[in-house]
């Protein structure tokens, strides 16, 4: 491995990626726009200047020429370079900014042309706060500009395609969004219009920026050029809290931030794993649905069971007890569980351990499979999170048929639904569960099955839980809660995500405030009341025990702790057919 | 396309969603055309190297080059329609509309510029009353503004409907160029080299073209700065 000194440190590098990237990989800064690790470097920014230099070798005997004290004599290279086209060799040696007036002039240069004719409209920018050319521009800009001119306007409020919109003012020109549609998605559908101050990024007249993955032009835009058309101009980067977590609208299980401000998400952007989404999000899992299932969606009050043939409001102690009643006054084999591929492992292990208990069959849950879906990339015909997961435990795919003559024979009466929606899936319609006594944890208020449900639960999403999701690549990963609820439990309290209002602000300047908490719990808080009426007392402190218990019992979780889950999930071993 | 220019630099937004302006049956290419394209992707690596040649042909055939031209392109070299709309926008030399009979491409990049390119463009737009990026009523003359064509040391230049250069430019030689050009008179090819040069080589080395010019530094009175 190559050995090179950076402003007098000598450290060794991989020497197959470009100097930028071994830089950042070492830690040493340097400021950049255009670079971007899984594209080509066109070198247009000009932002990540260098000083290079390599040991001088002697024509004739090859050896290095060194100089009185022995060391290497070094041949800089006579301009400076832009960094992240540099190929590391052995024994070269860099200077940055930091010792290099050379660079940091160059950088502080290149910094005021970028700036020409750029708006300067942070106040009113949704990328203020989380923008390169702002934070580079503090850190290696000059304080003022000498261009005293009229600067070039361009149009502000391009709609690219449906979810992308340019404001073409504050374009540096990097082309990272261009080559984003050449060399990762394929679309091509982007590209630089005209040259000079007249150029930005647009798509040919006609064609509209429709990709399945546009959004990531956005993440990946080193200015506010592009931004969401859905939440451009909704809320300031700093008043939002960041979770990781991952995205479940498929299998993937997508690394993603959730952005919340006052219980609200406000924005899913992606999370770097390089094991499963490198740096991309595709964009069904932030558009629409993808916000009111969290946001509007959502029940407005707690727990409510069936009273005259209405769902009342109840409190979480006769609700839940309302459920076991259900449970235990009717013979094990009327009992039918469904478990669900959209809850955690967490919540699918304790389900099929009351089933157990009460002596019913192991639960099943519904496939949501869309054959043509999926793209071999990072949407899956599977739209659920968890299906995976629900397999290694045992719960399979229920057969519709044999269900549904089931509960229309009257053979079944009791039918327990773990997060999801069997009318709406197709399973049965609300009239065939007429007679059939329906307990159901549910997210939304869409929910079809609520016309038929006897005790309504209402689950704590994705959002809002802690827990474990299994990937269709087998790959377990955590999800932390971004928002809060209304039964503010300490464990999730913990590890729910704060914004630096949050931390930092007094009570006189925080945004955020206690609304759009929903009154919902987690199905491991769920579960257990339900279990105890039962007489089967669940003695785990949290989630995070419960998931110790499976990795223990379970050998197709082996090792899956939240310790080796962590921020990037831990890979299971493969299973055969029948775990 | 516009009047862009220093005073009022604002760039407008080419037409998203435009009408077509080639009859149907007339937008295609014929079999020797398709054949000519043929060759051109031949003599790259890429087929998006062969997008120069290609919208250069479907110029010269179409007059200009509207986005279903483009279009027509790329389905040709099997590019993405968003790259050949780059490339054609890139370059002032390809018409992305209509154009007069005669386009004055005035260069205005630095050394132009700095040889007062601009009192040029001022001179031009204020004869024939139109702004860089019209055309005239009669169709006739279309200004433009240029990047640099690359002939700097006879600054101030411009280029005849990517043909000839006319160079070191005075307000004689505009209103010349002018009035020639409304009696369809194209400036001829011009060579233009320095004296020094002609000394040692005993004459203008460009001995096929039928005029040649041999640069002198323009008397202080005509200078446009
Ligand atoms: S819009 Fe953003 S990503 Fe695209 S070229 Fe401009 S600055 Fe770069
Ligand atoms: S990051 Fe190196 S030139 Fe842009
Ligand atoms: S600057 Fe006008 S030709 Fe080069």
């Amino acid at each position: 491995m190559p050995t090179i000194t950076i402003d007098g440190q000598t450290i060794e590098v991989s020497g197959d990626k470009p100097l930028l990237q071994e830089c950042l990989n070492q830690g040493v800064e340097l400021p950049h726009f255009c670079y971007h690790p899984a594209m080509s470097a066109p070198a247009n920014c000009r932002q990540c200047m260098v000083e290079v230099g390599t040991p001088l070798r002697d024509r004739e005997t090859g050896e290095i020429k060194t100089d009185a004290n022995g060391d290497p004599e070094i041949q800089w290279l006579p301009k400076l370079q832009t960094s992240c086209t540099v190929q590391v060799s052995d024994g070269m040696v860099v200077k940055t900014h930091r010792t290099s007036e050379k660079a940091k002039r160059g950088q502080r240069d290149t910094m005021e042309f970028l700036l020409i004719n750029h708006p300067l409209d942070c106040p009113i920018c949704d990328q203020a706060g989380k923008c390169p050319l702002q934070i580079q521009s503090y850190k290696y800009g000059s304080e003022g500009s000498r261009f005293e001119f009229r600067k070039v306007h361009k149009p502000k409020r391009v709609k690219l395609g449906p979810r992308v919109m340019l404001d073409a003012e504050r374009c540096i020109n990097c082309t990272r969004c261009t080559r984003f549609t050449d060399e990762v998605s394929g679309s091509c559908q982007l590209t630089i219009n005209q040259r000079g101050v007249k150029n930005y990024p647009i798509t040919g007249p006609g064609e509209t920026f429709d990709d399945a993955y546009s959004m990531n032009t956005i993440d990946i835009c080193p200015v506010g050029a592009l931004t969401s058309t859905e939440s451009r101009f909704k809320a300031r980067a700093w008043e939002m809290s960041r979770t990781p977590s991952i995205t479940t609208i498929n299998a993937k299980g997508s690394n993603c931030y959730y952005m919340v401000r006052d219980n609200l998400i406000m924005e899913v952007v992606p999370r770097q794993n390089i094991e499963v989404n490198e740096y991309w999000l595709p964009d069904e899992e932030r558009v629409g649905w993808a916000y009111e299932r969290f946001n509007d969606e959502r029940p407005e009050h707690g727990p409510e069971i069936r009273v005259d043939d209405e769902l009342t409001p109840v409190s979480w102690d006769r609700a839940t007890d309302a459920a076991s009643n259900a449970l235990s006054s009717v013979s094990s084999d009327a009992v039918f569980f469904l478990g669900s591929a959209h809850a955690t492992v967490e919540d699918n292990y304790l389900l099929s351990r009351i089933a157990e208990h009460v002596g019913a069959e192991a639960p099943k849950y519904i496939p949501h499979v869309e054959p043509g879906h999926g793209d071999d990339w990072l949407r899956t015909d599977d739209r659920t999170p968890n299906a995976q997961g629900c397999e290694r435990l045992g719960i399979h795919p229920v057969d519709a048929e044999v269900l549904r003559s089931r509960v229309r024979s009257g053979e079944i009466k009791v039918l327990y639904v773990l997060e999801d929606d069997p009318v709406a899936s197709g399973l049965f319609t609300a009239e065939e569960l007429e007679d059939v006594v329906v307990v159901m944890h549910y997210y939304n208020t869409t929910n079809k099955t609520l016309a038929a449900t006897d005790v309504a639960l209402p689950a704590a999403m994705v959002v809002e839980t802690i827990g474990t999701y299994v990937n269709e690549e087998g790959r377990a990963q955590r999800v932390r809660p971004a928002k809060v609820i209304k039964e503010v439990n300490r464990t999730l309290m913990m590890a729910t995500g704060k914004s630096r209002t949050d931390m930092h602000g007094t009570p006189f300047d925080r945004w955020h405030n206690e609304s759009h908490q929903v009154d919902c719990l987690p199905g491991w808080e769920i579960l257990p009341k339900v279990a105890a009426h039962l007489g089967l007392e669940f003695e785990f402190s949290g989630p995070k025990a419960i998931m110790l218990e499976v990795t223990e019992q379970n050998p197709a979780f082996h090792g899956a702790t939240y310790e080796a889950m962590g921020l990037q999930g831990h890979r299971l071993e493969d299973v055969g057919e029948t775990v | 396309m516009s009047e862009f220019n220093i005073k009022k630099p604002v760039v407008p937004l080419p037409d998203m969603d435009p009408e077509p302006q080639i009859p149907e049956d007339e937008l295609f290419f014929t079999e020797e055309e398709l054949e000519q394209i043929e060759r051109y992707k031949e003599k790259y690596p890429t087929n998006r190297s062969a997008v120069m040649p290609a919208l250069w042909m479907a110029q010269q055939k179409f007059g200009f080059l509207p986005p279903e031209v483009m279009q027509l392109v790329a389905d040709a070299l099997d590019l993405p329609y968003a790259h050949v709309f780059g490339a054609a926008t890139f370059y002032t030399q390809y018409y992305k509309e209509k154009k007069g009979t005669y386009v004055l491409d005035v260069c205005c990049s630095f050394s132009c510029q700095a040889c007062g390119s601009y009192d040029v463009l001022d001179y031009l737009e204020e004869k024939l009353g139109i702004h860089a990026g019209e055309t005239t009523e009669d169709g006739r003359f279309t200004i433009q503004e240029v990047e640099c064509l690359g002939s700097c040391g006879t600054a101030p230049m411009l280029q005849v409907t990517n043909g000839p250069y006319v160079h070191n430019l005075t307000e004689e030689k505009l209103d010349q160029l002018i009035e020639d050009l409304r009696n369809d008179k194209m400036p001829p090819f011009t060579s233009v080299t320095l004296p020094q040069d002609e000394d040692e080589m005993e004459g203008n080395r460009r001995s096929d073209v039928e005029h040649t010019d041999t640069y002198q530094t323009p008397p202080e009175t005509k200078r446009w700065i």
